[in-house]
């Protein structure tokens, strides 16, 4: 069965590249614009995985990890954040939020891909 | 005794020799230089030619005799394996098996292929320019494996982020060779577990060509959330040393965890890094296997399948006597009898359970065939495909892995003539151009699950579509999921192929897999993605004799429901189901779908006032079945029908109760299927 992947982003750059290349590898993708409007989806369908940007207006990524790991449904997917700053500070409070990895931006399909297998089969 | 008496014996010894004989050579193939594997052909060839002498299969005899004289040439360094060599040697096995059944070569063919490939090793031996060298699968960059010893010990809250370190391990698996113990002397007693915690922890050596760096980036997002050691313990793959790996597991068993020192103590005392293995290769090896030798005399015997086959029938009786004995003493109601029916039981059961494992045998014992299929069929398809099994050493009932062999060849002939692509189709496509097949298998429950997984070019639910509305076995307008479409491939006459090949795609084969597979009380399923590769289930119970059940009536009949299927009872209003619109009903929050057994069965009489729901595991989720009573559990000896009922689909046999009533054991997936057909509520 396709799996279904969450991306939330701002940048509509970011959305398509990371759309079109999940659709690819046969994941089936829904998007949000931000933290806000990512939280229609949550309501108890199966997902498999949500990759989020960090910063985003309304709601950002933070807080959306941590909506996220209070929904029962959602208390065990595995979180990945996209991230440009590779600072640890921002990896740490992600991480304590609940995240489970990072993709460092910019990045390239195959890392994408290579990160992703990390936390989903 | 008779001499043909010892005759059997040397057909069932050299048959297991020529076995051997095939397996030496599938490894042979891949490390073309290997002494030991070379010495096991030798050794395999050697025996078959003295028994064969001695037992008047003289024909076999001078035939592995040229065999032999070949390998010894390869031994002794005057001939290198080659495909030639390897090819020959393969034929010459699968003749040595036409032989001995036909020792006499009564057969024309046989006696023709017997002297032309008798001509061919003959021209071998003498022949000693080389050709065709097959290249030493990766010699150049053995040098650099080195093996590393991994500690990794994740958090205990590690799930909260969303990982699972069993994904970790799977990557460091697709490094290299990898061998992992895993730890469970942290979980707690059971009423202190929090399932929301990981309590396991592992030690793994892999050996691998890539650095510690990559290792460790394996662990990059867990590295603040785990204690992980990663160490250089030998410089080259010490995982193949069987010794080595059997001396850790027992320590992993036996100890809390291994510990780097430990190992490195071993592999001191194994002399396994290379510099020191070298100079003191020879002695330590040979001690190493005289004791091997010694322990598989004594560790095993041989039974003949007709005894086994007689001392489960008598377990069944047992099982059956016990209950009557149970039932017999309850009623009684003396004291001291009940203590000594009791530890009678308790024996019984153990008894049933260490002949069940007796019976059972590890999935392996079929895998020579399917690996010489797959090697020589891709060959001959010119496709480049390695077959690979997982979980090999899960067990089943031998009645089923005997009648299971031939649907897994189809199904992999399958695989190879239609799933795995040519090369070059594979390069286009981005692929690696070497295709593969995996063998998984598991255990799942009282099932064993049984996995042909291939990365080829899948099957389009559309082609299946168009073809089934073409052969009528659909209409236009059915609305089908693509499980359902998948289905159709097991639909009698049903191919898809465009070109039909001497392979395969005749169109018969599918329909009668499944059914071989019906017929042990066994499901198969596919699952497929346009140019990913087809994963194709096959779900078996554990053995096919004795089941546990739940014990049921309906009216004034008895029913057994396979517990394994069972997942919780509840307690329901008859009116409250009665009125129930669609047969749907809420419980604990959650819609389930029902049948009513009674109504469904055509049972007239008045239905209690409360009844019992059993909802049972279904292909699609959870169903609900409506019974009068339960009564508990019960061990249940499973007898045919008999030739007059065997077309009916509900009841999957009977059995004797311990007061000599018949209860039928229901077979509930199918049973479903058909009530479901009826009412269109689950599709």
């Amino acid at each position: 069965m396709a799996k279904t992947i969450l991306i939330v982003d701002d940048s509509e750059s970011i959305r398509e590249v990371v759309k079109f290349t999940l659709e690819n590898e046969g994941y089936t993708v829904l998007v949000g614009v931000d933290g806000k409007d990512a939280l229609k989806f949550l309501d108890g369908q199966t997902i498999d995985l949500v990759i989020t940007d960090l910063h985003m207006p309304n709601m950002d990524g933070i807080e959306l990890i941590k909506h996220i790991r209070t929904i029962e449904a959602y208390k065990r997917i595995p979180i990945l954040f996209l991230t440009t700053e590779s600072q640890v500070s921002r990896k740490m409070e992600a991480k304590d939020a609940g995240a489970t990895g990072w993709i460092i931006k910019p990045f390239v399909p195959t890392k994408l891909l290579e990160a992703l297998k990390k936390v989903i089969r | 005794m008779s001499i043909d008496k010892f005759k059997d014996k040397f057909k069932e010894e050299a048959s297991d020799n020529i076995n051997d004989l095939e397996n030496a050579l599938l490894e042979l193939e891949k490390n073309t230089t290997n002494k030991d594997l070379i010495e096991r052909v030798f050794r395999a060839m050697h025996s078959l030619k003295g028994g064969g002498a001695m037992f008047g299969f003289t024909a076999l005899s001078e035939f592995t005799h040229n065999l032999e004289t070949l390998y010894d040439k390869v031994r002794n360094g005057l001939k290198v394996i080659d495909r030639k060599i390897l090819d020959i040697t393969f034929e010459a096995a699968d003749h040595m098996k036409s032989l001995l059944a036909d020792e006499l070569m009564t057969n024309n063919e046989i006696k023709t292929k017997h002297k032309q490939l008798a001509a061919n090793i003959e021209s071998l031996i003498s022949d000693d320019t080389q050709t065709d060298v097959i290249p030493k699968s990766g010699s150049s960059s053995e040098s650099s494996i080195k093996t590393y010893y991994i500690y990794f010990e994740p958090n205990p809250d590690i799930f909260a982020n969303g990982t699972n370190p069993l994904y970790l391990i799977d990557e460091l698996n697709s490094l290299g060779n990898c061998k992992v113990f895993a730890h469970f002397n942290k979980i707690p007693p059971i009423d202190e577990i929090d399932i929301n915690k990981c309590y396991t922890y592992w030690e793994i050596l892999l050996a691998t060509s890539t650095d510690e760096n990559s290792i460790a980036d394996v662990f990059i997002f867990v590295e603040d959330q785990c204690k992980l050691e990663i160490d250089e313990v030998a410089d080259n793959d010490i995982t193949i040393h069987a010794d080595f790996i059997h001396a850790i597991t027992r320590l992993a068993i036996e100890k809390k965890d291994v510990g780097i020192v430990e190992i490195k103590n071993l592999i001191k005392k194994l002399k396994l890094n290379a510099n020191v293995a070298l100079a003191e290769l020879n002695e330590p090896e040979k001690r190493i296997e005289s004791s091997k030798v010694k322990e598989t005399t004594i560790s095993s015997i041989r039974v003949s399948s007709i005894k086994l086959d007689q001392m489960m029938n008598l377990v069944s009786e047992l099982v059956t006597t016990q209950a009557r004995l149970t039932l017999f003493a309850e009623k009684t109601n003396n004291t001291e009898l009940n203590a000594i029916v009791e530890n009678m039981q308790k024996l019984s059961r153990q008894i049933r359970d260490n002949a069940f494992d007796i019976v059972l045998i590890p999935i392996e014992t079929m895998l020579i065939r399917f690996q010489r299929l797959v090697r020589d069929l891709s060959q001959e398809l010119k496709k480049n495909v390695v077959f690979e099994a997982i979980g090999a050493e899960t067990e089943l009932d031998k009645t089923i892995i005997e009648t299971l062999t031939d649907p897994i060849l189809h199904i992999l002939r399958n695989c190879l003539d239609h799933g795995i692509e040519l090369p070059e189709v594979r390069k286009k496509l981005g692929k690696p151009e070497q295709g593969k097949i995996i063998l998984k298998s598991f255990y799942s429950g009282t099932n064993v699950h049984i996995q042909i997984i291939d990365d080829g070019a899948g099957i389009d639910p559309e082609k299946i579509r168009k073809k089934a509305i073409q052969k009528g076995i659909i209409s236009e307008n059915d609305e089908l999921s693509d499980t359902e479409i998948f289905d159709l491939v097991f639909m009698p006459g049903f191919s898809t192929a465009e070109n039909v090949t001497d392979v395969s795609g005749r169109g018969v084969g599918m329909d009668v897999v499944k059914r071989n597979i019906n017929e042990l009380r066994g499901d198969v399923v596919v699952d497929s993605e346009i140019n990913k590769g087809t994963t194709l289930t096959i779900r078996l119970p554990l053995t096919l004799s004795i089941i546990d059940g739940l014990l049921v009536r309906i009216d004034n009949d008895l029913y057994v429901i396979p517990l394994s299927v069972v997942n919780k009872i509840h307690v329901v209003d008859h009116d409250s189901i009665s009125s129930k619109f669609n047969n749907l009903i809420v419980l604990d929050g959650v819609q389930y779908s029902f049948f009513v057994l009674r109504n469904e069965l055509g049972y007239k009489s008045e239905p209690p006032k409360t009844e019992r729901l059993i909802l049972v595991s279904y292909e699609t989720g959870l169903v609900g079945l409506v019974v009068d009573e339960v009564f508990g559990e019960n061990q249940a000896v499973l007898k045919s029908l008999g030739k007059l009922y065997k077309n009916q689909a509900l009841i999957s046999g009977a059995t004797i109760l311990g007061d000599g009533t018949v209860a039928l054991v229901l077979d509930t997936n199918k049973m479903i299927k058909k009530f479901s057909k009826n009412s269109e509520i689950i599709n």
